[in-house]
């Protein structure tokens, strides 16, 4: 289609490596006033790099970035800013003990002689509120307000700026079902304004609502764009994975036996004191795995706290086959027999300065086996770790190596190592397949599965939808911090996207 | 933002996480070559600086250095030197290894506290702590015998330093307090404690001398013997090899005890911390206690050894704690680095002080010159990065080094992320 | 525990809040009136007034406001130990003592430099940036004003060249927390050791054994026109010098800047989270730079007052640790002008007693020096309300 007017934006050949990982391979993006057009793909697609290109957050190795037919040079997100362009971004860039207001004009603010005029700053601020239906309070901290409420601020401030060119990058990643309704107003009324808007996501089902036409990336690559009229979910699905969908490994039944842990009404707060698990009961028997599927930050990861013994829950029970740890400390958790393969390995998984002998040995260093009178057993943790590195195919380095050393998904095998190699009765893996590639995340479903055969209970908590589909015995939903729908592998995207987001369904209980 | 930053952005991001940004990353976790060759090119570097400014100001840096090596005693190490020069440079040796002493302790007790995550800049506090025990204990009890009152005072002073550290490391694990300040301020209430103590009218201060603000002396059967060069003339005691045993101790506990193995990872990362049951707060009032106690016996080993009384003015006045916390840094908070970084910094305060008359400088002109070398070194080792980064071959061979040769080929990212 | 849900009964018509409160001044009232202007002699009324504190603040405790009853309590019982060291003071001690006008006038002295550098590090951890270096930036402003005072004949020059001096080392420090991302910490050590060593080696290399001149310019005392005869307020503060004034002047300056204009903002939110402000454009390095440099002047000035205000010489480490009790004064203060200013004159006033104590009594003197860092300790441990440095202090800043 011959374009009278140039794109209001335009990204050509654009590529960016960081080491030996091309993040961004020769990618062409566009974007014309008046239009909507997604970025589709997995996570480390590709996407978030390419868009901190556009950004001025890092400069690419090849290809250019044209505004309105011009080539341009952007240097830093001033540049961005001058050259028109807003992004909202998918962690909030806001200062949490300032109020909106003061966010919202940081850097281009309104003085009236030497002062800063917040008068004025609430004044502009009413005024686009009300003319896009964003609705905040200019004089609340940012810390004490909704996340709903930041990501308005957020679209906000590149409004202030006169951003003709919007990105949104997975802007409805921690919204209600209310409040991405009300996106979808908002992003509607932006483009009436004759805005250029580009949605991220690797949600399907939102953005075959949002857009005008659907880029899909995949491993750095831009694999297709398609116009909305004619896609489904499937064909999204298709360019997205680039296979049919289902990667996972055989899986045998599994033959569920008595609840290894059971979680019964459990309340749980977190660091601001706001509860985040309400009442929350689930039980996993040994010999299944079940999934825990949700929009993230609806009290994942305090209730794994709370199971894992990191976090004292108000109220409730947490039973590791009968023995009740509720708040009983870290220690007894592991003593009770939890594994936790952590969320991000190299923060609570890890020490990376440590060599993988002492990385593999943090878990039980204090029993007999390795440790006497405060002297540590190094010959026996050398040898274990020898055996469990290659029980684990682990690669990158023998027991001495430094743990750094190794690549991520190599680190990730550590870990997994760690954990199943005492025997635990129950593991907890809070995304484990986060940041890997495919072999890897193949290598730990592999191995979860096998746990699984061992007579383990397996706590899934993941937002790989795949993971969730794949792997699991049985899929709970988690809504701000309690069970709203049990589910089998078999459900539907649909199903489980209404219950993650708060609507109800017809719930199909699984025969237990 | 060069394509340098953005893969040093790319590396930092990616596979250091939380462990870059604690102090316990000043260590030298990359064993082999690139261990030592760090502290190595930090000295030397520091020292050109020195020797520039010191040209800068009209006097000859290579004489002034070769003047100051002679000062240390090393210069006994060369067998050609003989005849007079021998027993100058003998009696020059003995007093470097007198400082040495203390500053292996000294450097110990901040080292540790590195190793566990922790600044320990309160090492001049507890030294304090521990003179005052020292010189109270060794001061009175005349008639103990002389084994069991040396032992008597030196655990002493190490208890009394303990608890000092302590202070800061309960602080820290209740409240939450920073270290750093904590143990700023215990420095200097520890010296206003220690004024007040021997000032004139202070409980402490020697009866026998009532209009000098100094304490009692240590009793012949405290002193700790000497065993090179004569007593008369501050020869060299059996301190040393206490402090080096100590060092010993302190290799022992980061590599092969629990508690060495806990602080580590409480260093590096308290929440994996967390996450394997360790009780963090717990950790770090042990690792206080331990720091606390090193300063403490190294104070009690210079009055002992060849101090034998405590003026006000020398609690006021000393900076040993400093140089611990320089000699740390530059050992890269390891036993043997610190020995030989303790050992470099006492050659450097014997060759500079008063003592060394071939000075081809003038002697308080070098005390300064020494200062300003000590701060050049401390603030290359705060980057960490000048050294093995900023020369951009050296970053390769930076993260090259810390595998082994058989590693390298089958290492690398592979896979991505 | 959270703030919130502390459920007060309605019914009660005080809240212990207010009683806590009340007991803490009783309390501190207790000492209070045993010494001048009061002189109240004896120990009932003090014991009584601390009964009564204590009963408030175990009544507050109980209401659930447990650290301002504890406090209150405290207050009561180191009263106490103050009235019975008053009741044993004859009442001529007790005046030579507490001479309140030349107390307040040593105050506003010992306050002065320290202020100054207890504003340079608000600037600069406003920013973000630890500055332990205030120690040595200070001494570098303590030297180089002689220096330039006595070079230039004149103490502007003094001043000046103690900003100049002052801002190099505070550039320096910059460069290398901010640009090489070094351990702040250990740069503000490594910091303080080459201020001393520089200072050192330049008085000893360009003014010998002998120290540095008499007679060089000073920075002049204001005398106030009509005040300076008025009594009290004449001692106090009639002939108080120019920079203490500066100083004070400095507080609400720097307030309004902090915090009603855009510059003031910007530093702040590059101090609270730099990654926002970076993506909104603002130049995050080149902000924090300024704020380190702009510390470094203001503890140079700090420094400049004790030399070519004060003394009118230097020696060498005259700075003697002020700049850690400034660190100290800028934590107690919560990172705020104002606050600095009250824990300055804190401190100050423990000097100013420590002097007077001494005079007296020289051994108990010497532990009034020791109560600035007492108090911070206490400040510290957070014992005095909530001590929260900006949220990204100290961590060196990498965009993406």
């Amino acid at each position: 289609m011959a374009q009278s007017t140039p794109p209001a934006l335009a990204l050509k050949e654009i590529t960016k490596k960081f080491g030996s990982v091309v993040a961004n391979d020769r990618v062409d993006f566009d974007v014309v006033p008046g239009e909507v057009h997604a970025l589709l793909g997995e996570n480390g697609a590709g996407k978030s790099t390419l868009m901190s290109v556009l950004y001025g957050l890092y400069k690419p190795d090849a290809g250019e970035i044209l505004i309105d037919g011009k080539t341009v040079e952007i240097e830093s997100p001033a540049s961005a800013i001058a050259l028109g362009i807003g992004m909202v971004h998918q962690h909030f860039m806001l200062v949490p003990v300032m109020t909106v207001a003061e966010n919202i004009v940081l850097g281009q603010e309104p003085t009236r002689r030497w002062r800063l005029d917040l008068k004025a700053a609430r004044a502009r601020v009413r005024e686009l509120s009300d003319r896009y239906g964003l609705a905040v309070d200019p004089d609340a901290r940012i810390e004490n307000v909704t996340v709903g409420a930041q990501q308005r601020v957020e679209i906000l401030k590149a409004l202030y700026r006169d951003a003709r060119i919007l990105v949104l990058d997975e802007p409805t990643a921690v919204l209600t079902a209310q409040e991405v309704r009300e996106l979808i107003t908002v992003i509607n009324r932006l483009k009436e304004d004759g805005r250029a808007i580009v949605f991220i996501s690797h949600k399907l089902g939102e953005v075959l609502q949002v857009a005008d036409r659907i880029t899909v990336l995949r491993r750095g690559k831009k694999v297709d764009t398609v116009p909305r009229a004619g896609a489904t979910e499937l064909s999204l699905a298709r360019l997205v994975v680039g296979r049919d969908v289902m990667l996972s490994a055989e899986k045998p039944a599994g033959r569920p036996g008595e609840a290894l842990l059971d979680v019964r009404d459990l309340h749980v707060r977190d660091d601001r004191d706001l509860e985040k698990v309400s009442g929350l009961s689930l039980a996993v028997r040994a010999g299944e795995i079940v999934a825990l599927a949700g929009v993230d930050g609806n009290g994942q990861q305090e209730l794994v706290d709370a199971i894992t013994g990191m976090r004292a829950p108000r109220s409730g029970a947490v039973a590791i086959d009968g023995q009740d740890i509720a708040g009983k400390g870290v220690r007894a958790a592991t003593e009770a027999g939890v594994a936790h393969i952590a969320e991000d390995r190299q923060l609570r998984g890890l020490v990376l300065p440590f060599t993988l002998a002492e990385n593999l040995a943090l878990r039980e260093y204090r029993s007999p086996e390795f440790s006497g009178h405060g002297w540590l057993r190094l010959g026996h943790m050398q040898q274990r770790a020898e055996k469990l590195l290659a029980e684990f195919d682990v690669r990158g380095g023998g027991a001495e190596a430094y743990a750094a050393a190794l690549s991520g998904g190599n680190q990730q095998k550590v870990a997994v190592a760690r954990e199943i190699a005492s025997n635990p009765k129950v593991l907890v893996a809070h995304q484990p397949t986060r940041g890997l590639d495919v072999g890897a995340i193949e290598f730990v479903h592999r191995r979860l599965i096998a746990e699984r055969d061992k007579g383990r209970a397996v706590l899934l908590v993941s937002l790989e939808y795949e993971e969730v589909k794949a792997l699991p015995d049985r899929i709970l939903v988690i809504y701000e911090g309690e069970i709203v729908g049990e589910f089998p592998p078999e459900a539907s995207e649909e199903q489980l996207g209404v219950a993650m987001t708060g609507g109800k369904t017809e719930r199909t209980e699984v025969a237990l | 933002m060069s394509q340098l930053e953005d893969e040093l952005n790319a590396e930092a991001t990616e596979s250091e996480g939380a462990a870059a940004r604690s102090p316990a990353a000043l260590t030298a976790f990359r064993r082999g070559l690139s261990g030592v060759t760090v502290p190595i090119l930090t000295t030397v570097i520091a020292f050109i600086a020195g020797g520039l400014i010191v040209l800068a100001t009209g006097h000859n840096p290579l004489s002034t250095y070769s003047s100051i090596f002679n000062g240390t005693g090393f210069n006994w190490l060369f067998p050609w030197v003989g005849g007079a020069a021998r027993a100058t440079a003998a009696g020059n040796l003995q007093q470097t290894l007198i400082q040495t002493t203390a500053l292996i302790l000294v450097g110990l007790a901040v080292a540790f506290a590195f190793r566990a995550g922790m600044f320990n800049i309160g090492g001049q506090g507890q030294y304090t702590v521990g003179a005052i025990v020292a010189v109270w204990v060794g001061s009175s009890f005349a008639g103990m015998p002389a084994v069991l009152h040396i032992a008597f005072a030196i655990v002493a002073a190490g208890l009394a330093g303990a608890a000092w550290a302590g202070i800061a490391g309960v602080l820290k694990a209740l409240t939450g307090a920073n270290e750093v300040i904590s143990t700023i301020m215990l420095n200097w209430i520890a010296i206003w404690l220690g004024v007040y103590c021997f000032q004139l009218g202070g409980p402490l201060q020697n009866p026998s001398m009532p209009s000098t603000p100094v304490s009692s002396n240590v009793v012949a059967g405290a002193k700790l013997p000497v065993f090179w060069g004569s007593a008369a003339l501050q020869g060299l005691d059996v301190g040393i090899f206490i402090a080096l045993a100590l060092a010993v101790v302190f290799a022992l506990l980061i590599k092969r005890t629990r508690l060495g193995y806990e602080a580590r990872t409480v260093g590096f990362n308290p929440e994996a911390a967390r996450y394997a049951g360790i009780n963090v707060g717990r950790t770090w009032i042990r690792v206080m206690l331990i720091c606390g106690a090193f300063a403490g016996v190294a104070a009690s080993l210079d009055i002992l050894g060849w101090k034998f009384s405590l003026f006000t003015n020398d609690i006021q006045t000393s900076q040993i704690g400093f140089y611990g916390i320089a000699v740390a840094l530059l050992g890269r908070n390891t036993a043997g680095g610190t020995v030989a970084a303790a050992l470099l910094f006492g050659g450097l305060l014997t060759g500079t002080s008063d003592r060394n008359i071939n000075l081809s400088i003038d002697p308080t002109l070098v005390q300064y010159l020494t200062f300003m070398i000590e701060g050049i070194i401390v603030l290359l080792v705060s980057t960490d990065v000048i050294t093995l980064r900023l020369l951009k071959g050296g970053q390769r061979i930076g993260v090259a080094l810390g595998r082994r040769p058989r590693d390298v080929a089958g290492a690398g990212r592979g896979g991505g992320s | 525990m959270s703030v919130g849900t502390i459920a007060v009964a309605p019914s009660r018509a005080v809240s212990p809040k207010r009683i806590g409160v009340a007991g803490i001044v009783l309390g501190a009232l207790a000492w209070v009136i045993t010494i001048p202007p009061i002189e109240a002699r004896g120990m009932a009324v003090p014991i009584v007034l601390a009964v009564v504190a204590v009963a408030a603040g175990a009544w507050s405790v109980g209401g659930g406001e447990r650290k301002l009853g504890i406090e209150a309590i405290v207050v009561a019982l180191l009263a106490v130990v103050g009235a019975a060291a008053s009741a044993k003071s004859a009442v001529g001690t007790l005046e030579s003592v507490f001479t309140w006008s030349a107390l307040v006038a040593a105050t506003l002295r010992y306050a002065t430099p320290l202020l100054f550098a207890a504003l340079g590090g608000v600037i600069s951890e406003s920013g973000g940036v630890i500055n332990i270096g205030l120690e040595g930036m200070m001494l570098m402003g303590c030297f180089w004003g002689i220096y330039g005072a006595d070079l230039l004949h004149s103490w502007v020059w003094g001043i000046l060249v103690a900003m100049l001096a002052g801002g190099l080392l505070a550039l320096v420090h910059a460069f290398l927390s901010i640009h090489l991302r070094a351990n702040q910490i250990v740069s503000g050590t490594g910091i303080n050791f080459i201020a001393l060593g520089i200072t050192g080696y330049f008085l000893e290399y360009h003014y010998g054994p002998n120290g540095t001149p008499l007679n060089i310019s000073m920075v002049p005392n204001v005398k106030l026109p009509l005040i300076q005869h008025v009594g009290f307020f004449g001692a106090a503060v009639g002939d108080a010098n120019l920079m203490t004034w500066v100083g004070l002047a400095l507080v609400p300056a720097l307030t309004f800047f902090l915090f009603r204009t855009r510059w003031g903002l910007r530093l702040r939110s590059v101090g609270e989270k730099p990654r926002a402000a970076d993506t909104v454009g603002l130049p995050v390095l080149r902000i924090r730079y300024a704020a380190v440099i702009a510390s470094g002047m203001l503890a140079a000035l700090g420094g400049a007052y004790l030399s070519v205000g004060f003394v009118g010489s230097f020696s060498n480490d005259m700075t003697n640790g002020r700049g850690f009790i400034a660190l100290a004064a800028m934590i107690f203060g919560k990172w705020k002008p104002w606050g600095a200013l009250w824990a300055t004159l804190l401190f100050g006033f423990g000097n100013a007693m420590s002097d007077r104590v001494s005079s007296v009594n020289p051994t108990l003197g010497t532990l009034f020096e020791a109560l600035p860092y007492v108090l911070t300790l206490v400040a510290v441990a957070g014992l005095v309300g909530r001590s929260r440095p900006p949220a990204a202090d100290g961590i060196p800043y990498i965009r993406g």
